[in-house]
């Protein structure tokens, strides 16, 4: 990849096409720091003209986004423009070629495209944090696919909360030639197994923001198919996929053991088909609003899924299912239920149950993923 | 200041009520001494608090003071109903209904004469319909101020009825001990004590100025008001609040980071006590600021889910004290606040996964038990030894 070296020039001149700055500057812009309040020059973009390409970077310090286009280069050099704000000025403007220039004594930079003309006030590239680059030593390849498969699955069940970096954080984890990552936020917990053809050759392991991999996952999807290069160094984790660089700072501290959560046996295992059940769960979780619980009640022969909302209503459907054993009322959060029933990938789910205020399990066909649950506790 | 002449303000409080209402679910433990609860005594029946148990006292010690006493387990479902029994009894006597906790509330009957008879009169009704349809005894309290009708129910107590005439207030509070002032605990009654200061009437006696000295503004200028029966607080029929917030100023010296840290701290630790008093969770995180020029900014964060927990709001609030740093650089902090909006009762409880102590906020919780039981001065951080934690402000339960 490209060298990021801080070239301080006095000027910088570059052009390139509308489309693909649009396109490639939108992507840039995702890396781009929405807490500028503390550090305004995090809510730029660096670009840096050279060789041929101009390159784009962006970070919050928590996670970097890079990525390079081809450009007719009339001078080398480097600024850092105002990320939202350029944005959305070349998302606009009219189809054509776009030109950016900078004179470092003047402070600005200059973005022309056809007659419209746009003076940005700049910040000084040095003043712009170094990115941490691969390590061509220990980097390895994994099948794009599957790493980006792996992340949809499980990337719904981290936390957003702050206070607990760790479950903000994905586990990832390869063994020997299997790919293993987790998430939990405490309230549910994600895990999948993914055979890879090709593991990295030794056992490795990280906590990558979860925020990072989303990112990973939305430029991975779709496309060709192809494979993402890691890079897992002390402090950081860096991958690559097409020509996106996008860099994570890794998070400290121990991952909850979940193997150790999973119950050994439960009281009830319940199958059931998986569409079915989703759109009763999606259409009774209109009912259930304000923290209201769904409530799943399990008796012979029959499902039965209900939730109600003070001042707003009630929603009841049943299912027909083969189940004999005692009845079972259970509630859970109506959001965290379809999180888990639409991570599933099969037709079926097995549903595996202890008891109304132990966690349930949610298993597809296969046993390469899981989804356990933690119930609301009902009232009365 | 404007109070009403009459004596109006009714404060109802169920004797006992956990003790009473295994009292009337089980005959055999009429008349004798019910604990409730066995490690620690939940609730007490009168005959139990005659031997000298207490709410909160270890189990063990006290079957030694009370040897003979029936210990049945809590049944918490059996205390909510009797509870919404009771309320329901309130609301039927008169629309102005303040509930304090599940027990207890203030009711005030003004205007109610001509269809309901006098305070005195609606309070012996009340009593007699809780016994009727709730089964258990209550104590009513009839005064001016809700303050006093409170001290008269705690005087009248077990199973009594007390109305404190107006202009006749201060001959009835004054001889009392100081710890019926509402917001003397343990502590501040100590520390009176220790001045030879024993009476309600000797803390009127004395200057708001004195008082201040000893005990703090708050607490000073507070007890100095109970002390000459000024409460001005109107009974509020039930609305639940909002938000749940503390605020303190800082005065206009310049306070280092660090400084305004161990505020934020101080005040988070208190709201989200109070928060955890009162079953409230809440998402928004709202910091308030007043500078230098007397200019006010608020930053708020929501979270993703509703909390109690310390850690979690602590959190929250000092990533909005960081981003508003510059501000407060700039501009000088005069007063520091924090506020959790968007409250929710903690009722259908979302349970976690039992991976770590920390998450299923068992700290928050062993805390809270201490300070419940020893004053919210027993345990403290270190950041804030030696600080007045503001804690013995007295305040209405949320």
């Amino acid at each position: 990849m490209a060298s990021i070296d801080t070239v301080v020039s006095t000027t910088m001149k570059v052009t390139c096409g509308r489309d693909e700055l649009a396109e490639k500057l939108q992507l840039a812009g995702r890396g781009v720091s929405t807490r500028t309040q503390s550090v305004q020059i995090l809510g730029g973009i660096m670009l840096r003209a050279g060789g041929g390409q101009l390159h784009l970077s962006a970070t919050d310090m928590e996670i970097s986004l890079r990525v390079s286009l081809d450009a007719q280069v009339e001078d080398e050099g480097a600024v850092v423009v105002p990320g939202r704000l350029l944005v959305d000025i070349v998302r606009l403007l009219p189809a054509g070629e776009v030109t950016i220039s900078h004179r470092a004594e003047e402070g600005v930079a200059e973005v022309t495209c056809g007659s419209a003309s746009y003076k940005l006030h700049t910040y000084a590239a040095e003043d712009f944090p170094r990115l941490p680059e691969i390590d061509p030593e220990t980097a390895f390849t994994v099948d794009k696919e599957a790493f980006v498969e792996t992340i949809a699955r499980v990337s719904r069940s981290s936390s957003r909360d702050e206070s607990r970096p760790v479950l903000t954080g994905i586990l990832v984890r390869f063994e020997g030639e299997k790919l293993i990552m987790a998430a939990t936020d405490s309230y549910r917990l994600s895990v999948k197994e993914t055979a890879l053809d090709k593991g990295p050759g030794q056992e490795l392991e990280a906590i990558v923001p979860a925020r990072a991999l989303s990112e990973l996952l939305r430029v991975g999807q779709g496309g060709e198919a192809g494979t993402i290069s890691i890079g897992v160094q002390e402090n950081q984790i860096v991958f690559g996929v097409d020509d996106v660089w996008l860099t994570a700072r890794r998070i400290d501290g121990q991952f909850p053991n979940y193997k150790q959560l999973l119950p050994e046996t439960f009281e009830a295992e319940i199958q059931l088909p998986r569409d079915e059940f989703l759109e009763i769960v999606r259409r009774a979780s209109l009912m259930a609003q304000r923290k209201s619980p769904l409530r799943l009640r399990f008796e012979s022969g029959e499902l039965t899924v209900s939730a109600q909302t003070q001042d707003v209503g009630e929603a009841r459907e049943s299912l027909p299912m083969s189940y004999t054993g005692d009845t079972i009322e259970i509630g859970f959060n109506a959001e965290f239920l379809r999180d888990g029933l639409e991570s599933v990938g099969d037709d079926a789910v097995r549903f595996k149950l202890i008891s109304p205020l132990r966690p349930g399990l949610i298993l597809g066909e296969s046993d390469d993923f899981l989804y356990l649950i933690m119930p609301i506790r009902l009232a009365g | 200041m404007f109070v009403w002449s009459e004596a109006t303000i009714l404060h109802a409080d169920a004797d006992s009520f956990f003790a009473s209402v295994e009292q009337r679910d089980d005959p055999r433990l009429r008349g004798r001494p019910v604990i409730v609860g066995g490690g620690v005594v939940l609730a007490a029946s009168y005959e139990a608090k005659a031997y000298g148990v207490r709410t909160a006292m270890v189990g063990h010690r006290a079957l030694r003071l009370c040897p003979d006493a029936a210990v049945v387990p809590p049944r918490m479902s059996a205390y909510s109903a009797a509870s919404k029994a009771l309320y329901r009894v309130f609301d039927d006597h008169t629309p102005l209904v303040e509930g304090l906790s599940i027990d207890e509330a203030f009711l005030d009957v003004r205007g109610m004469r001509r269809i309901a008879g006098t305070p005195s009169e609606i309070a012996e009704r009340l009593r007699r319909d809780v016994r009727d349809r709730v089964g258990i005894p209550v104590t009513v309290g009839v005064a001016r101020t809700k303050f006093l009708a409170k001290v008269a129910s705690g005087v009248a107590k077990p199973d009594g009825l007390l109305r404190v005439p107006p202009g006749k207030e201060l001959d009835f509070l004054h001889p009392l001990p100081v710890e019926r002032l509402w917001g003397v605990g343990p502590a501040t009654a100590a520390k009176l004590r220790q001045v030879g200061i024993t009476t309600v009437g000797q803390v009127a006696a004395l200057e708001e100025t004195v008082l201040v000295s000893m005990l703090g503004r708050a607490s000073g200028r507070h007890l100095h008001a109970l002390a000459h029966n000024r409460d001005p607080r109107p009974v509020q029929a039930r609305r639940r609040r909002g938000s749940i917030g503390s605020q303190r100023a800082l005065g206009r010296r310049r306070r280092s980071a660090a400084e305004l840290d161990t505020v934020l701290i101080g005040l988070v630790d208190r709201v989200t006590l109070r928060m955890r008093k009162a079953k409230r969770v809440g998402r928004t995180v709202v910091l308030r600021l007043r500078f230098d020029d007397f200019t006010r900014a608020t930053r708020s964060h929501t979270l993703p889910g509703a909390t109690a927990r310390t850690e979690a709001i602590l959190v929250t609030a000092r990533g909005l004290l960081a981003e508003a740093r510059p501000l407060v650089e700039r501009q000088g902090l005069t007063l520091l606040g924090i506020s959790v909006a968007n409250l929710e009762n903690e009722d259908a409880v979302q349970l976690t996964l039992p991976f770590d102590r920390r998450s299923g906020g068992a700290l928050d919780a062993a805390l809270d038990e201490v300070r419940a039981r020893f004053g919210t001065a027993a345990v403290t951080r270190a950041v804030l030894l030696g600080r007045d934690p503001g804690f013995t402000v007295p305040l209405l339960p949320d």
